[in-house]
Formats: structure tokens, sequence, C-alpha cells
């Protein structure tokens, strides 16, 4: 079954059919915030498999304990807070097994745009250099440079402090610098 | 701390804002799998249950509130519809003190985490909000809403070990 219209309800509306029991209505939020979800998810993970089957796991776990969102009206705040924690999950798990590095196949199909094999190495570049982070700064990192998130919404989402998350986002830009001049000056 | 005006971090962060495309299949896999476990959405109060004497299990609750409640356990037996079973129900103090609060709501497994369902009522000047809620025997999660908008565990319980939802959780066992 498509998902082709646009669901203009609001993510509380949304949440009150489900609860309701309206289980269709619950496509309109996973359509909302799949594919920021899914960026986020991709980047951390590094490995687009993995990244939509934590994304899958994600949207069913929030169906499934969608009465505990305490705000409905700011379900996507409360769906990526889950996403953080199942990313961190299968992160770890992964960790314990292999070092695993696999393109987004949908970056390599979009690689040919301009420049190919140079964006295709600044994107692969950037890959290395997020691998190499902690979990913690990586994660970090692209709350709030790609997610653009303030450090208050930060804190909800990753339950750690401002000073913590601060210092994380500091040795991320430190490391990424470090990392990537030296690939630019390769 | 240096944010966007590093160029550098800039062109990365460009990069990596860029939109991943997911399987185009990705919905209807999530829909499936939601469809395959509907959710319970009747009021707890109005489902079949059977409830038993558990006073061990009202004490240990009790317990958990040292400080904070002043425990009353109340055993209530009766006899269900079915002919030959005979129910009963622990009633469980749930106290929280919130000397500020407007309102105070109780929301768990055993009310399907409704903020409507189970109001907490102020006890008076010591600023405690009190209810009492008849819990069968079982494991459950549970959390206070402070003036409709803030989730709050129970200071005095244990927390649950899975708070994935951003909404940390306090767990009881109510036992046989």
């Amino acid at each position: 079954m498509g998902h082709t219209h646009r669901e203009t309800a609001s993510d509380g509306a949304l949440v009150r059919r489900v609860l309701a029991g309206d289980v269709e209505a619950y496509a309109g939020l996973v359509a909302r915030y799949r594919d920021r979800l899914g960026r986020y998810a991709v980047h951390l993970l590094g490995d687009q498999a993995d990244a939509e089957d934590a994304l899958q796991e994600t949207f069913v776990r929030a169906y499934r304990n969608l009465g505990q969102c305490a705000d409905p009206e700011r379900f996507g705040a409360w769906v990526f807070r889950i996403l953080v924690n199942r990313c961190r999950t299968i992160g770890g798990q992964r960790a314990k097994r292999e070092r695993v590095v696999v393109r987004s196949e949908a970056h390599v199909a979009e690689a040919d745009v301009e420049h190919p094999a140079d964006r295709q190495a600044w994107r692969e570049a950037i890959r290395w250099a997020l691998d190499r982070l902690s979990p913690e700064q990586r994660e970090a990192f692209l709350l709030k440079y790609v997610e653009e998130l303030s450090y208050e919404e930060m804190m909800e989402i990753t339950g750690a402090g401002e000073s913590a998350l601060k210092m994380r986002v500091k040795r991320a830009c430190e490391a990424m610098r470090a990392m990537l001049a030296e690939v630019e000056r390769a | 701390m240096p944010e966007m005006e590093d160029e550098l971090i800039g062109r990365v962060a460009a990069e990596l804002r860029r939109p991943v495309r997911l399987d185009p299949a990705f919905d209807d896999r999530v829909m499936a799998a939601v469809r395959a476990h509907p959710l319970a959405l009747r009021p707890w109060l109005f489902r079949r249950r059977t409830f038993s004497v558990t006073p061990l299990g009202a004490l240990a609750v009790a317990a958990g509130f040292a400080g904070l409640i002043v425990a009353t356990t109340l055993q209530l037996a009766r006899r269900s519809e079915e002919p030959g079973t005979v129910t009963a129900a622990s009633v469980v103090p749930f106290v929280l003190h919130a000397p500020d609060a407007r309102s105070v709501t109780l929301v768990g497994d055993f009310n399907d985490w409704d903020a409507a369902a189970t109001p907490l009522r102020a006890t008076g000047a010591s600023g405690s909000w009190v209810v009492t809620v008849p819990l069968p025997p079982g494991r459950y999660r549970y959390a206070f809403v402070v003036d409709g908008t803030r989730w709050i565990p129970d200071p005095a319980a244990p927390r649950a070990p899975d708070d994935d939802f951003g909404t940390p959780n306090s767990v009881l066992t109510v036992g046989t």
C-alpha cells in the first residue's frame, strides 16, 4: 500500500486517532518523520540496512508504546529519542562484532550529479571521519550540525547534560577538522 | 565554542544534510508490523481482570514509598460474575510530594498510560498528592504527570530499566 498523500493533520491529532483505534493514521506519522530519522540513522550507523532496521524498530516500538507519548504534539521529538536509543543499542552490539563501514547506496546513486569523483571522495572522507569519532561524539555532532537541534533539544533527546554535550561537539569538531584537513592535503 | 563559522565543518554539515533515500517499501514494512500488533486500547477499568489478595505485594510497594507515604493497604475480596471464581484486589497507594503542582495524575501499564484516567487528589497543606489503585499481581511501569505536561518517575521507587521513550518511568511489582 502506498502513501502518496501528504497528511496535514497535526502530530497530536494523528496520535489521538491511533490511540482511538485508527491504526492507519500511524502511516501519516511514519511518512512525516522517516526521512529525517532515516538520515540520522544512516549517518550514525554508517550502514543503510542497519539504519533501516533501527528505524523500523523505532517506529514499531513507538507505536506499541504510543500511550507513553506524554505530549502528542511533540511526537517527533519523542520518536527521535527512541531512535537515538535504538542506534546506541545497535551500534553497541555491532561494535562487539566488527567494525562495519558500508556506504549508503542512496549516496552512491546520487554521486554523479556534479564532479562525481570529487563528490564521492568527499563523502567517503566524511564517512571515514565520522566512523572514527566515538559514538557519543558522532551522536552529538549529527544532532548539532546535521539535525540543527538546540542544546536544550539535544538534552531532551540524549538525556545528557548541556556541558557534556558541548564538550562532545567540541571534541567531534576538532577531530573532524584534523582528519578531514589531512584528507584534503593528501 | 566554534559554531558554523567553521568553513570545513559547515561543508561537512551541508553534505550530511542531503536527503538519504530509504527503501521505497519502508513504510509498508512498518505498517505491516504495526498491524500485526494492534494496541490494547480499552480503558483498564473496563477490562476483565481477576484480582487476588496480595498483602505482601502491597507492603513491598508501601516500603518503596519510604518517607513520602502513609501507606494504607486494603484488601478487598469480592465474588466475580463467574461462578466459582473468587477475586480480590490489592489497593496500592501512590503518593507524590509536589507542593507546587496544580494537578497530578498517574499513568502506567494499568491504565493504558491515559493521563486523564487516574488523577491524584491533594491532601492539604502537606503538598502531597494521593491516589489508591486496585492492582492484580504483576509488574507495572508507571509515572506521574504533573500539571498535564511534566512526566516524572516516582522518586521513591526503582526506575524502570527501559526508558527508551523519553519518559523515565518507575516500576513496581505486586506479588501474589
